[in-house]
This record gives structure tokens, sequence and C-alpha cells, in this order.
């Protein structure tokens, strides 16, 4: 055939041959390779779960690893089931492609939640209700758990997430520098702090030690951190931010504006640094810089890693207006709604769950306090130290308050964060905060929740 | 042109022509600097993805222990290749659904007359001022009330009807003499034949512009399938890589290995249709 | 790569004139041409269209089926008291700010010493355009790790005469003109490809002649260059502004609209509100604002195009 003269000769005939070709080699070579009935069963809908069970998570860094093992041995034990599991970046997107992904029907059979996100997705109508008497039957009922922790998942006194662990807030502590300070006891253990007082005088003995700061914790470029230490001391004065899921607004101007105060103070008078970001408090704390390090309970990896001379516990009981508390999350179980309702998914889906929390151990090393109660009063956690330290920490737990907008990396988070710290950096004033985030969270309490 | 008063008295022509070359020289030089200099990424994506994870923590090009490893992993430990696979689908069915409808579009409002058809132009043209991505809220509505999120179809329907694809085949089609179709229509031929058997045929630079463009353009977009391909095993390779990312952490190698698998098919559209793709471009936006 | 972006100049005046009366009309297999995509035009383009105007009158939701309560102009009164819809609206402006200028005159200027180079120009064309077919998500893989602190290439570099970097993609300052880069470099080849076939429609002779006149090379750029390819810099603005302002991928690849909202655009926040927060209503409204901005810029655009016409 001859190539009719054209007006534009844009294409030659060679060349439109030799991309037909090209197309046609890659799309047989997909074919063949790529395209399994997984791939074709985007244009007709259709969904083939028999024997199989999809987790999404959320664990990045040494959770990751962790929960990469603890996947395997299930997989040991279950060679029968198809398991895949995917780990999606963490934070909004993550909660964004689960809802999407469930509105869409085709969610994971198991998905990791934050407990404080997980009752927008209950409230979303996105989340499996689970029967207690099935969640007994597989070995995972309600006494097996923390009681707090069990007790804060429930919506409405209804069963719709599984916890694995609870998060705390913690205080990490430099063995070495604390020794020098003389701020270890006898036994070695970090003497308590019991009042803002005492904490500010251990962080000044630390400070001569180090040379440099007493303590460290990160706000720069950072939300949920400065957020994590005011919602601990706040929560021990007592105080609230919002109210009635979300649609109030009750924060305390004296309580936040003390606990504001104590935080600035410590930059200010030069017991922490002014300015540090994530990375940068880690690695303040990891080469001795500072003796004190405050963050959650995940980052004991990333220091045994660094070989730093340290130890764990609860962040201390400063302020003694209420009972302890602290600012903590649980990473939780939940079974999104599944086209597929079939009572032999469920059990897959369940079943899946129960090994992960058999395994508890295993999680545990990574710094979080297992909810698992067959394994939390173990001997065999009591000994894992210093995990053991802050267990009681989970009794006390001050999760973020409930509304459309709250939650681990919600939009609450990064205004409450933004605003301590701005504080804690010495750009805003304690009282002009609390206005600024008063004035922010109405906005937000008064939108009509879109859920 | 004012130009013919700037020969300046004195400078022979010699003189001219060796500032000329001169000036070439520079040119050759600088353009050869920035080309390097826009290459140095993609070379250090790939030189990363040899090196095994451990040696990507030293920032140097040099590698000690060169290895295909990280490609392996990705491929083993992602659904890479079924990405690919929903890729190439979502991207055949874009482009085959654009040249077909555009064209047929196209066709009449080029060689056919009828009522309105003014108007039919001006609504298409219309069309070309709605970016698609003002339209994704209610997009992902219909999507849903339709059944069809999770699956292609929801990625390539709304990617079909293209207002500019209509242009590119209109503009050629009005290019095209007519003594062949009138030859035809003399002979009892049909429109649809004509445009099919005698139109078509003529037009396939403009199918090839118009298919590549709608390709490459469907195999890149993100924010639409990121919105309707949730499941890891249905993704398209940006949203596959944008999703998953967080999974390799700090394993450099692994990652930038993903990266240029990403890369492969497309790289091999460009070097194969090079010519059209930039010809594409020019033609269509230039002399429009 | 957008198709959007090689919209060819409209060119009024070349729509066909009404049909002559003498000859016969044939409506009936127009309606059969235009049918397939007419059909999905509706379906996918208008009727989406006019579905989110009504949607941005109410509050509805992800979550809930159906359009949700009635809510007036609240969603747009909502909109333009939110400090976040005006910070978004200027991360992307700013972002636009940011990329246009050098994208016009870099590509301009490579293209213009390309146009004088006989040699090797399949290399540049490569070296250039290369990236600009690359998925977003590839580029974004390749320039976080070029940008990543104590191991990053750029770091390393800058090291190496004695610049400290800053955090490029961690410090709120940083994070946008990084991005920006990331973007002329990704992008840059296809306003490079159109400045070249526009330099290569200058006919050569008027070269020769102004050579053959003295004119330095120099002169040759700024008296005939320049101005023959006043079309094509207005094209390449216009398609380059619009396709700054419809930025999404970069920001939520490499940023996720941090640090603290530092980079979050205008469809960052379309995406954030409607698909995270669930609120489909107040996002269909901040998409209809985000539509009159575009819908300006076009407008100037033909302004610029008429009078353009009127001077050639």
């Amino acid at each position: 055939m001859q190539v009719p003269d054209t007006p534009h000769t844009g294409l030659s005939r060679r060349g439109l041959l030799r991309g037909l070709a090209a197309a046609a080699g890659a799309g047989a070579a997909a074919a063949l390779s790529g395209c399994s009935t997984e791939v074709l069963s985007g244009l007709t809908a259709s969904r083939e779960t028999a024997g199989s069970v999809e987790f999404w998570n959320l664990f990045g860094g040494g959770d990751g690893v962790r929960m990469q093992q603890m996947l395997e041995t299930y997989q040991r034990a279950n060679p029968q089931v198809e398991l895949s599991a995917v780990t999606l970046a963490w934070g909004n997107p993550y909660y964004t492609k689960l809802s999407l992904a469930t509105i869409g029907d085709k969610p994971p059979d198991v998905a990791v939640s934050h407990l404080t996100r997980m009752k927008n997705l209950v409230e979303a109508d996105l989340l499996q209700e689970l029967d207690p008497a099935l969640l007994a039957r597989h070995g995972l009922g309600a006494d097996r758990f923390t009681p707090r922790t069990w007790e804060a998942g429930l919506v409405d006194g209804r069963v719709f997430s599984i916890p694995l662990d609870t998060h705390p807030f913690v205080m990490f502590y430099n063995t070495d520098v604390c020794e020098k300070a003389g701020l270890l006891d006898d036994s070695g253990a970090l003497a308590p702090l019991d009042s803002p007082e005492a904490f500010i005088d251990a962080m000044r003995r630390a400070k001569e030690v180090t040379g440099a700061y007493g303590g460290v914790v990160a706000f720069i470029s950072e939300t949920a951190t400065p957020w994590r230490i005011f919602q601990s001391f706040y929560s021990q004065l007592g105080g609230q931010v919002i109210a009635d899921q979300g649609r109030e607004v009750v924060i305390d101007d004296a309580k936040a504006t003390e606990v504001l105060t104590f935080l600035r103070g410590l930059t200010a008078d030069g017991l922490f640094p002014a300015a540090a970001d994530y990375q940068g408090s880690i690695a303040m704390f990891a080469e001795g810089q500072a003796g004190f390090y405050f963050q959650g309970e995940w980052e004991i990896s990333t220091f045994q890693t660094a070989k730093t001379p340290f130890s764990m516990t609860l962040l201390p009981h400063l302020f003694r207006e209420g009972p302890y508390a602290v600012q903590a999350d649980s990473h939780t179980f939940v079974l999104p709604r599944h086209p597929d309702d079939s009572p032999e998914r469920v059990d897959r889906a369940l079943g899946f769950v129960a090994s992960m929390l058999d395994q508890s151990r295993t999680w545990a090393e990574g710094g979080h306090v297992p909810s698992w109660q067959p394994f939390l009063e173990s001997a065999g956690y009591r000994e894992m130290k210093p995990q053991s330290n802050y267990a009681s920490a989970a009794e006390a737990a001050a999760y973020d308050a409930e509304g459309w907008y709250s939650g681990s990396g919600s939009n609450f988070e990064i205004v409450m964060g933004s605003a301590v710290g701005g504080v804690m950096n010495g750009q805003v004033a304690p009282a002009a905060a609390v206005r600024q985030v008063r004035s922010t969270l109405s906005g937000l309490a008064r939108t009509p929740s879109p859920i | 042109m004012a130009l013919t008063t700037m020969g300046g008295a004195g400078v022979t022509q010699e003189k001219i022509e060796q500032r000329h070359r001169l000036f070439n020289r520079i040119c050759f030089g600088v353009l050869i600097a920035f080309a390097l200099l826009w290459l140095v990424p993609l070379a250090w994506a790939v030189d990363t993805a040899l090196k095994p994870n451990a040696e990507t923590t030293r920032t140097t090009w040099l590698i000690d222990n060169p290895t295909f490893a990280a490609f392996q992993r990705v491929l083993d430990d992602t659904a890479i290749l079924n990405w690919f696979g929903a890729s190439l689908i979502t991207a055949t069915m874009t482009a085959v659904g654009t040249v077909i409808t555009a064209s047929l579009a196209a066709f009449a409002l080029s060689r056919l007359r009828f009522r309105y058809r003014n108007l039919v132009f001006w609504i298409i043209l219309a069309g070309i001022m709605i970016p698609g991505q003002v339209l994704i809220v209610p997009q992902f509505r219909e999507m849903d009330a339709l059944g069809l999120l999770n699956t292609y179809w929801a990625v390539s329907l709304p990617q079909i009807p293209t207002a500019i694809a209509i242009f590119i085949f209109k503009q050629f089609f009005d290019g095209l003499p007519r003594d062949l179709e009138e030859a035809a229509r003399i002979d009892g031929a049909g429109w649809f034949r004509i445009y099919r058997q005698v139109v078509m045929p003529l037009a396939r630079p403009a199918v090839a512009a118009v298919a590549i463009f709608t390709f490459v353009t469907s195999w890149n977009d993100l924010l639409w399938p990121l919105l309707v391909l949730t499941n890891p095993d249905l993704m398209t390779v940006p949203v596959g890589l944008a999703t998953v990312q967080g999974a390799f952490g700090i394993r450099y190698a692994d990652t930038m290995a993903s990266a240029v698998l990403g890369a492969i098919p497309l790289v091999a559209v460009f070097l194969l249709f090079q010519r059209n793709i930039v010809e594409g471009i020019a033609g269509t936006g230039l002399k429009g | 790569m957008s198709i959007e972006t090689v919209t060819p100049r409209a060119r009024p005046a070349e729509v066909p004139g009404s049909p002559a009366p003498a000859r016969p009309s044939h409506g009936r297999p127009a309606i059969g041409f235009l049918l397939p995509f007419a059909v999905l035009y509706l379906a996918f383009i208008i009727g989406p269209a006019v579905y989110g105007l009504v949607m941005s009158f109410f509050d509805a939701s992800l979550v809930r089926s159906g359009l949700g309560s009635f809510a007036g102009f609240g969603n747009y009164a909502e909109a333009l008291q939110d400090p976040d819809f005006w910070s978004s609206l200027w991360h992307t402006v700013w972002f636009t700010i940011l990329t246009t200028p050098p994208l016009i005159v870099l590509a301009f200027v490579l293209a213009l010493l390309a146009d004088r180079v006989n040699r090797g120009r399949w290399f540049f064309r490569l070296a250039f355009f290369a990236p600009f077919i690359l998925p977003s998500a590839v580029v974004a893989l390749i320039w976080i790790f070029m940008y990543t602190p104590e191991l990053g290439l750029i770091e390393a570099a800058l090291a190496k005469i004695g610049i400290t970097s800053p955090a490029w993609l961690g410090d709120p300052n940083w994070a946008m003109p990084s991005l920006a880069l990331t973007t002329v470099w990704w992008t840059l080849g296809f306003n490079f490809i159109l400045y070249l076939a526009g330099l290569q429609e200058i006919p050569r002779e008027l070269y020769e002649a102004s050579a053959i006149d003295g004119a330095s090379p120099w002169q040759q750029i700024r008296r005939i260059t320049i101005p023959m390819l006043g079309r094509t810099t207005t094209l390449v603005a216009v398609l380059q502004v619009i396709a700054s302002l419809k930025v999404f991928d970069q920001m939520y690849l490499m940023t996720s609209g941090g640090p603290n909202f530092a980079t979050r655009s205008i469809l960052q926040y379309v995406y954030d509100q409607g698909f995270t927060n669930f609120r489909l209503g107040y996002a269909a409204a901040i998409s209809m604002l985000f539509f009159l901005v575009v819908l300006a810029v076009s407008a100037v655009w033909f302004s610029l195009v008429r009078r353009q016409e009127k001077e050639v």
C-alpha cells in the first residue's frame, strides 16, 4: 500500500508501523506479565475475594519493619490465605484513601485506623459493626483488652474497632546526663518530678551537664508534637478544648494560658531550644545536647539504633489539680464496609486480627503499649524495659476530643499545634494564642458536620 | 526595514562572519552546559537505582557494587506490573475513544452542512474553557452513582470528550483536498464511508498527534485517577507510585528504581514518536 | 502533559459561515456523527458542570447521599471569609509568579541558542523535552531525593562550593521555590519546543539580509527574533499561566501542601475539603470560584490575541 500524498507529512509510514509494533509488543508484554485477573477486574467491576485478606496500614520506619515480621508469621501459619498488605502514606491522605475506597466498594478487608479517626469513619457509616459474640468466638472479647482503650473505642456502646495498642506521649531521658546531674535515685531510675518547679529544676541541672539544653521538644514545621505536650499538661489541669461533638469550643483561658506560659518559660529561659524541628530534636537528644526529649514512644528504635544511653518514663504529672493524664492515641483494626458480607470473609479478617494481637510482643518492642491484656499482664512484658515503665499511660490516655474536624493528624491538631508552636517560638503571647485558637475553632465548630 | 541602516562603516564582511561563528560557538557551549544540567536528575536516579541501598547514603556517582537488586525488589514487593497494565488499558481506552469521537464530530463540522452548525461549534469551543479539574467533585459523585468507581471506565470516560481534539481534526480536515470525496459522492458513497475510507486514511498525521497526546496525557494524569482508583491492584502508574511511596521509607535505591521503572514506558513512547510529539506540539500550538 | 495546553489560537473568523441556500442540508447524518461526542460531552462535562454549580449551593457531603440541606450562598460566603481559601489561592498565584517568568525566558533563550546550532539538535530536544513526558509521580520521587537533607545531590553540590543549604522542602519559605525549580525542570521542554517551532517560522532571509548589513547577533535577536516571536510568547505565557494555576501534583506529591500548609494550592484545597473533610458542597463552591479565576485569565488571553491580530 502506498501512503497517499498528504498536505502534512508529519508521520511517515515507517514511523507509524514502528509505533504500532511497539504498542502491540508492550500490550502483549503487559498482558502476559502484568495483566492478571485483578487488572482486568477494573473493566468489569467484578470482585474476587475468596480466600484472601487485604490489609491496609500506615506503618513506616521501625513500625513497618515489625509489622512486616508479624505479617510473615501470619502468612506462615495460614499459607492458604492470600494475604496482600499495603502500606500507604500516613496522615490525612491515608484516611481520604480509606474513605474513598469504601465509598467505591473496593475497601480492604482489614485496615488500621487511629482510634480518634475511627469514630468519624463510623459516623460516616464506612465501618462494619462488630458483634461481641462473634469477637468472643475469635478470642477477641472485651475482657482481653485494656479497659480504658477498649471503652474509648466504643461508639454509643457499640464495637467498630479492635485496639492494637496505645501510643502515649512520653519522656525520654539521657541516663548519663541525668546521673551526672544527680537526678537518678539509688536504683538508677529517674526521681519523680511532681511540680512545674521540680521539672524546671531538673531541666536546669541537665542543662548544666550538657552545656547546651536541658530538654528538647519539636515545634518547628511540626504541629502534632506541640499539640501533644500541651494537651498532656492541659488535661492534667482538667481542661478541655472542644465539646459536644466539636460543636462547642470550651477552651479554658486560665488553664490554657497557664500551660502555654509554662511551655514558653522553658524556651525563653534557654532550658529548651527556641527552635527545633522533628529531625533536629532527635539529633539533639541522640547527640547528648539535651538531657530530656519529649515525643511519642515510637522513637525508641531511633535511639536504640543510635546507641544513645537513654531510658523512658511517663511524662511527669506536673499539674496536680486533676488526676494523671497524658495525650495518647491508639492504633486499632477496623473492618470497612465491604460489598461481600459473607461470614467466611469476616471470619478470615478477624482471624488475621487475632493473629496480629497474638504477636503483641513483637509490636511492643517498637515502644507501643499493647492493649492485649494476655501479653500486657505477662512477666515477659513487665521485664521489657524501658517499655513497661510507661505502661500505665494507657489507663490515663487523654484522647483528642470527638468532632468531625478532630483526631490524629486532623485540622484540629494542626490549629492547636501551630498556636502552641507559635507561643514556644516566642512569636505569639499565650493569651493571644488562646484568642486565636478560639476564633479559628469557632469557625469549624459553627460549620455543620459534613458527616 | 530599519535594518538596512545598520551596516557600520569599516566592518568587513569577514569580520562579521567571524563574529557570528564565535557567537554560535558560545551558543553551543551554553546549550551543552544546560542540556547536561537537565540530564543530571535522570542520570542520578538511574545511578542510585543501580546501587545497593547501603551505598545510597554516600552522595557519589561511583558505585562499588552495581546491582539490579532494587529493580527486582520493586517488581516483587509492589504491584507495579499491575499498574503498567492499568495505565496501558486506561490510556489506550482514552486515546482510542478520543480519536473516534473527536474525528467523527470534526468530520461533521468540517464537511456537513446543517442548521446550528455555528452554535454547535461555539458550544464545543466553550468546553475548552472548563478545566477538567474544577469538575472533580461532581464527576466523583456521578461515578459513584453509576457504580463505576474503581473501574477503568471511571478514569477514561470523562477524559474522552476533549474539545481540543475536535479542533485539531477539524483544522486538518479543512485543509484536505475535496476531489477524492466528491468522486466518492458521485459513486454513491455514504458520508460514513467517505469518513472511513477517504478522509481518515488521509488524516493519519492528525490521528497520530491526537492519539499520542491523549495517550501520554492520560497515562500521566494523577488527580482524577487518584480519586477514582483506590484499590492498589487497579491503580495506574502515577497513582501507585504516589500512594505507596511512603512504604519504601529511606530505601533510596528502591525508591529510585520504582521511579525509573515508572518512567520507562513513556521514555520508550517518546523515543519512538519523538518527531510526532514535537511536530504535534509545534503544529497544533502555533499554526492553529 | 495536558492536551489543553496545545490549544490552537481560536480564530472565530474561521468558523464556517452559514450554508449556501442552494446546497442540500445534511442534518440527519450530522446528528449521527456528532452523537458519540455529544453524549459523552453532556454526560461527563456539561452535566457535572451543572451539577457542581447546583451542589455549591448545598451542604452536600461525600458520605451522605443526595445534596443535603440548602445553603444558599453560604458556601460562597464562607469561602470568601475563609483564610485558608485565600492563602491557598495566594500560594497558587505565588507558584505561578515563581514558575512563569523562568519558564518563558529560559525556554526562549535555550530555543534561541538551539536554533543557531546546527549540530545535535536531537540531543537538546531529548535533554529538555524528556522530563516533560514523565509522570509527575516519577518527577516527585526523583526530586524529593535530590532535595533530601544530608544525602541529597543538591545539598552535596552546594556544599562543594561552600553554600549551606536550607531545608529545601522542609522550610516554609523555601518549599515553594523548591517546587517551582522542580516544575521548571519538568515542563521547560514544552515551551522550548513551542519557541523552537516559532523560530523556524522566521524566514532565514531576514537574518541573511541583516548580516550582510552588518548586524551583530545581538542586534539580530533584538530587532528580528523578539518581535517576530510576539505571538508565540503570548501563547506560551497564557498556556503557562493557566497550567500553573492548575497546579496540584507537585504539592500533593512532594510536600503534601506543607510545611504547615505553606504550599497548599487551590486545587489541593478543593481536594482536602471535598475528599478529606467530606465537604463536597463547599469544595464545589471553591471549584466555581477557581473557575472564575481561570475564566478571567482566559478572557485576558482572548483580548491579547485579538489586539495582536489587529496589529498584524
